[in-house]
């Protein structure tokens, strides 16, 4: 936390978050701010929101109650009936374009070459010049280590490599915030390290990472900020030496036990 | 064998001729239908429920009524339901709405395209749903529209997916030709039948099944290629790995 200063005004402000799918209730009033910087992890066990909450962000999931502010600009809020109330598409577009999302089935595109996959938003929506972006491709390839595979296609790849090119081309289009949803849950532990070391470089380029988790070592050493979910609300949050070392619910405790157990 | 020999060159000609028509009606079906389906598709699962409503209709009808109904559905009955309006044009205009539109070949094409169409569109549908969900959500994440989403992302990765299912419907096209005759189109099938009642015959049956025999085999070695070839570039070794 040293590296992040709080008087500034947070790059992410969420209040008082509900969505709902039919009766189930996913996300229950969670107020989140994060800042510039800032790396923050969000644990909790499976169904109790996390990733619904993260897909709020980029307006994956539209939320029924409260507001959500990225870079100082309202994504959506309620309005006075308790209707919830998006600004207009252009700027929701615009607003979301901050942010990058990574996801856990990677979702690259099959049926171009990992140099297409990551020049192909910049190219099309960000109007960059082709050649600048293959450029820029390049080097985002390199940073993660994969620099012979511009010409591969995602079908050639292992996990860890597919998920190394998401990242890169989330990074392509220069978001202020990246949404990490459960980036290595799909992959085999021997190659999640790879991915992980990834983001470690990333977190320390001053990045501001949310990362929903289950990867508790990553948490604790890489988090400057531990958020634990369960049944759609943030029980604790602190930083990873609270939440790890000294947890003061029964419920994170009990979520600590049984994942260490394993 | 020689007699034998000598009568399939006496037929050969009409045969031809028919041949010619069967192909006719085939390309322009297939140049037509193909691209026709795709608007017809996204239609179907448009968000705009009037838009919706249409294209599920349309499909609805052609698929669901026999192909030679609707073949004597626009040969017969059209002309008389736009009777009164024909009558108002000039004599130039209206030989040429007869020469290129009512007249028996067109007809015929037209209702062949209309109904193919819809077929074909079903099929794109389905392929278009196949497609993961994570697609659209990664797509939306970087920002890119809708419409480049589906036009970019989505359909290059259907067309892999359809090309057996158009294929199947490409060969049934090529035997459903034979439709025609029903409203006098002189094609292969009717060009068969006369030598056979003429000659009392069976030669040109014979002759007749080789050809659409043939036909359909090409096609198949067509579609054979064209699966390869797509999916040689995309998802090489897709299942190596989760």
């Amino acid at each position: 936390m040293d590296n992040v200063t709080k008087t500034n005004t947070p790059i992410l402000r969420m209040k008082d978050i509900h969505k709902s799918y039919n009766n189930f209730q996913a996300v229950n009033g969670v107020n989140l701010e994060v800042y510039k910087g800032e790396t923050v992890a969000i644990i909790g066990p499976s169904g109790s929101g996390k990733s619904t909450l993260l897909r709020c962000i980029n307006r994956l999931e539209r939320i029924q109650k409260g507001e959500i502010v990225i870079g100082g600009e309202v994504l959506c809020s309620t309005n006075e009936n308790c209707k919830v109330v998006y600004v207009p598409e252009r700027q929701c577009k615009k607003i979301c374009q901050k942010t990058g999302m990574i996801f856990q089935h990677f979702n690259l595109f099959p049926h171009m070459t990992c140099l297409k996959n990551i020049c192909y938003a910049p190219v099309h929506v960000g109007k960059v010049p082709k050649t600048v972006a293959k450029e820029k491709a390049r080097e985002l390839l390199s940073a993660v280590g994969l620099s012979d595979k511009e010409k591969s296609y995602p079908g050639q790849l292992s996990g860890g490599q597919k998920q190394r090119v998401a990242i890169a081309r989330g990074l392509a289009m220069e978001p202020e915030i990246m949404l990490f949803d459960e980036p290595t849950s799909a992959l085999d532990p021997e190659i999640t390290g790879e991915v992980l070391s990834v983001m470690r470089d990333l977190a320390k380029s001053h990045a501001t990472m949310i990362v929903v988790t289950h990867e508790m070592g990553f948490a604790k050493e890489v988090a400057d900020r531990v958020i634990f979910m369960n049944e759609g609300t943030i029980v604790e949050e602190g930083t990873p030496k609270e939440i790890f070392e000294n947890p003061k619910t029964e419920r994170l405790k009990a979520f600590l036990n049984s994942t260490l157990r394993i | 064998m020689a007699e034998t020999w000598e009568y399939f060159l006496k037929i050969l000609p009409a045969l031809h001729d028919g041949l010619k028509v069967s192909l006719k009606v085939f390309f322009l079906t297939i140049i037509f239908a193909i691209p026709l389906g795709l608007p017809l598709a996204l239609g179907s699962i448009s968000k705009i429920p009037p838009i919706r409503w249409i294209c599920k209709t349309y499909i609805l009808i052609f698929r669901g009524t026999p192909l030679m109904l609707q073949l004597f559905f626009f040969y017969f009955f059209l002309p008389r339901i736009f009777r009164d309006t024909l009558n108002q044009l000039s004599p130039e205009m209206k030989e040429f709405v007869f020469k290129y539109i009512l007249d028996a070949l067109p007809t015929a094409i037209i209702t062949f395209v209309l109904n193919y169409a819809a077929y074909f569109a079903e099929i794109y549908r389905g392929g278009i749903e196949s497609i993961d969900k994570g697609q659209h959500e990664a797509a939306q994440s970087l920002g890119i529209s809708k419409i480049r989403t589906m036009f970019g992302i989505i359909i290059p990765q259907t067309v892999k997916r359809v090309l057996p299912s158009v294929a199947n419907e490409t060969i049934t096209l090529v035997k459903d030709t034979s439709l025609v005759y029903v409203i006098g189109v002189g094609e292969l099938m009717k060009a068969a039948k006369g030598a056979v009642n003429r000659d009392q015959k069976l030669l040109a049956y014979a002759v007749a099944a080789g050809i659409y025999l043939l036909l359909t085999f090409l096609l198949t070695l067509l579609f054979k290629h064209l699966e390869k070839r797509f999916s040689k570039s995309e998802e090489q070794g897709g299942r190596k790995r989760g």
